[in-house]
């Protein structure tokens, strides 16, 4: 039963991304309203799941990977929705409903590991802050990457000279360089606050700031990869294609840690699932 | 139906802009000419549509040659042409074919610049302009509110706007999809020829700040800026000039580039990399080919400026396709309304209307009256139909007596009204207030 409402919003998910896909492909014949409805009504019942979640393990549902990236997708979608008073062009929604519907999909394929955390050492509030900081950042960053991708190409439109339908369709390059400008040093600093409130309640848990598993050690990476591109807008006014490249990047380094670690590495960000049995699966 | 609508014009293609230019109904500001026009004899509603490519009367007429002939013969001698110099270029159009000439016209399908937008409004200004002379009448007011909406409908289910189709109109397209919006950007002009002062014309209503001149013949730069109230610069600071500028627009005679690759790398260095658009209006080229490889320079020449103009247009054709059955059928559902308009019909659906009315009172009363006898049973329908008789015999008289003549249409369209005849017809749904009479 708890799973039901997570599982209805992904398939209001697909459907608003099917709505969204055939408006890209012949804009005429639908109208983009119908994707970003269905996404609306999606959200409304993958909050619905988050709520759910939260009275039914009487914890913030944090603490599984399928918590995590149920949230995530929320994040992402709420960003958009924020988004979209400041450029209401459907092209955001059109990326945005995909990837929640993949998030979310990905998090009821985990569901076989839904129990709630019985550690002691995870029922404290240091551990939704981390998370919950964790993955607010990782959503700007997901923005970031979606403007960057869009960026990219229709960075590559203009150059080439071939200014096609899509071309009308993406919103102007200074308005995703814009979003990138923001959300990048605004995912950094939400990330450097998530990776120190994880430090400091390792240390109450465990008694050790850093233990230099996988998961550690690719947040590490994310984290000066960031700083690198933070500090080159900064300094050297970087932008444009660069740094759309880098957010890409940056957000693929950021789903390999999140997903990636916990299929493919131990340690004792692993989760229940995982080899220790301490984790907490984020 | 006894009247007939009626477009009497010429446009861009039946006439040359030498003719063009003398069809302007001048003194018609007040509608005046407009009102003259409906006091001729057989004529009940004008409309008057005068733009640069075109010079339209809109007329409800009472069908006959005469009054055609009256119509034409007064809009020549307004023009001070003899009519039958007049009539070779013009094109008079009839009832079905009316209508479609004018859902084209206002859907701008038949406009010089296929699907331009100013069309709707000048359509919508004679309208206003003829409405406050109370020369409109039932007919020119729906079938210019139907208009109105098939333009709507042309605009929305097609992309028919879409995408800019004149060289101008692309290059500010691109300018503003790269930069945003263009109000608080600077414009850089080098080169101060005929095609400098062109650009420096169509982009100053786009900016608010003071464009920027920069020519190898500084008093060229001056008299070009003074013009336009901007600043003029000597050739020697052209790279001070690039590191600021966001538009520039080059059109030198000069047979050299005047933008290298190596100098603009320098120049973006200095601009710590914000985004510049330069648009080459020059033959030869005055921006080197390789500046658009470098990150964050877009170089747009005339001739990419072109073929993306002409590509656009090719797509407007296609759309115009679409546009030509969304017209077919709003023309069918407005020639269906005019037919409603005749009086027996009206009559006819009047007083099916008031039985209907009858037998589905009755009916309801059924299980009422069913202590009555058959012959008492009779008296009622006896009653009731002498009642709807009655009721149903001034109107009726009214409309036979009236089916002739300036009013009559009107009289058939409030009755309609009155009485939700014609499944309630949507009444004015087109969404334009302004131009309600």
């Amino acid at each position: 039963m708890d799973l039901f409402f997570l599982k209805s919003a992904v398939i209001f998910y697909l459907l608003g991304s099917l709505g969204y896909l055939v408006f890209v492909l012949i804009p005429s014949r639908i109208k983009p309203l119908w994707g970003f409805m269905l996404t609306v009504a999606a959200f409304a019942l993958h909050s619905l799941s988050i709520l759910h979640r939260a009275i039914f393990s009487q914890y913030f549902p944090l603490t599984t990977l399928t918590d995590a990236l149920s949230l995530f997708g929320w994040i992402v979608i709420l960003l958009l929705l924020v988004m979209r008073h400041r450029d209401p062009s459907p092209i955001f929604g059109a990326i945005a409903a995909p990837m929640a519907a993949v998030l979310c999909g990905l998090a009821v394929a985990f569901s076989y590991r839904i129990a709630p955390p019985t550690a002691p050492v995870l029922r404290t509030w240091w551990l939704p802050m981390h998370v919950f900081l964790a993955l607010v950042a990782y959503g700007f960053f997901a923005l970031a990457a979606i403007a960057g991708m869009m960026y990219i190409l229709q960075e590559s439109f203009i150059k080439a000279k071939r200014l096609g339908p899509m071309y009308r369709l993406l919103p102007s390059l200074i308005t995703l360089d814009d979003i990138n400008r923001l959300a990048i040093p605004i995912g950094f600093f939400l990330h450097t606050v998530a990776t120190v409130s994880g430090m400091l309640w390792a240390h109450r848990a465990w008694g050790a700031y850093w233990s230099w598993d996988p998961k550690e050690i690719l947040t590490l990476v994310t984290w000066f990869l960031y700083a690198i591109v933070v500090y080159q807008r900064f300094r050297f006014g970087s932008r444009g294609r660069k740094a759309a490249i880098a957010a890409l990047i940056g957000f693929a380094l950021v789903i390999f840690t999140m997903i990636g670690v916990n299929l493919f590495l131990g340690g004792h960000h692993a989760g229940i699932g995982g080899t220790s049995f301490r984790g907490s699966g984020i | 139906m006894n009247g007939a609508i009626v477009i009497i014009g010429l446009n861009h293609s039946t006439a040359s802009v030498k003719v063009r230019e003398r069809i302007t109904f001048p003194g018609d500001e007040q509608g005046a000419l407009t009102k003259m026009f409906a006091a001729l004899p057989g004529v009940d509603e004008v409309v008057i549509l005068s733009t640069c490519n075109r010079a339209e009367i809109m007329a409800v007429t009472d069908g006959s040659i005469e009054t055609r002939d009256r119509i034409i013969r007064r809009m020549a001698s307004i023009h001070k042409l003899e009519a039958s110099e007049l009539l070779g270029y013009l094109y008079v159009y009839t009832n079905v074919e009316a209508v479609e000439h004018l859902f084209s016209v206002t859907a701008s399908l038949d406009s010089m610049v296929l699907g331009e937008p100013q069309i709707l409004g000048q359509v919508k200004g004679a309208y206003r302009k003829a409405s406050d002379a109370k020369t409109t009448g039932p007919i020119l007011n729906r079938m210019l509110h139907r208009s109105f909406f098939t333009a709507k409908r042309v605009r929305t289910e097609t992309d028919i706007g879409a995408s800019a189709v004149s060289v101008a109109c692309v290059a500010i397209d691109l300018a503003k999809k790269i930069l945003g919006d263009l109000i608080d950007k600077w414009i850089l002009l080098v080169g101060a020829g005929e095609m400098a002062e062109l650009a420096a014309r169509l982009l100053s209503n786009q900016v608010r700040k003071p464009l920027t001149v920069v020519n190898r013949t500084f008093e060229n730069a001056c008299c070009l800026a003074a013009q336009f109230s901007g600043q003029a610069m000597e050739i020697e600071h052209l790279q001070t000039a690039l590191a600021q500028a966001d538009v520039v627009v080059t059109s030198t005679s000069s047979c050299e580039p005047v933008v290298r690759a190596d100098q603009m790398q320098k120049v973006m260095k200095l601009r710590k990399n914000r985004p510049i658009f330069f648009v080459d209006i020059a033959i030869p080229r005055d921006v080197a080919v390789d500046v658009n490889d470098i990150d964050n320079v877009y170089v747009y020449n005339i001739d990419d400026l072109q073929s993306v103009a002409a590509e656009n247009l090719e797509d407007r054709r296609g759309e115009a396709k679409k546009a030509g059955v969304i017209i077919e059928e709003e023309v069918t559902k407005f020639i269906h309304w005019v037919d409603t308009l005749e009086s027996t019909p009206t009559i006819i659906s009047f007083l099916d209307k008031l039985e209907s009315i009858r037998t589905r009172e009755i009916s309801r009363l059924n299980g009422k009256l069913s202590h009555l006898s058959t012959e008492q049973r009779e008296a009622i329908e006896i009653l009731t139909k002498a009642m709807i008789n009655k009721i149903a015999h001034e109107p009726i008289t009214f409309l036979k007596k009236n089916s002739v003549g300036g009013k009559s249409k009107e009289y058939l369209d409030v009755t309609q009204r009155l009485f939700c005849l014609e499944n309630c017809p949507e009444v004015e749904n087109s969404g334009d207030k302004v131009c309600k009479p």
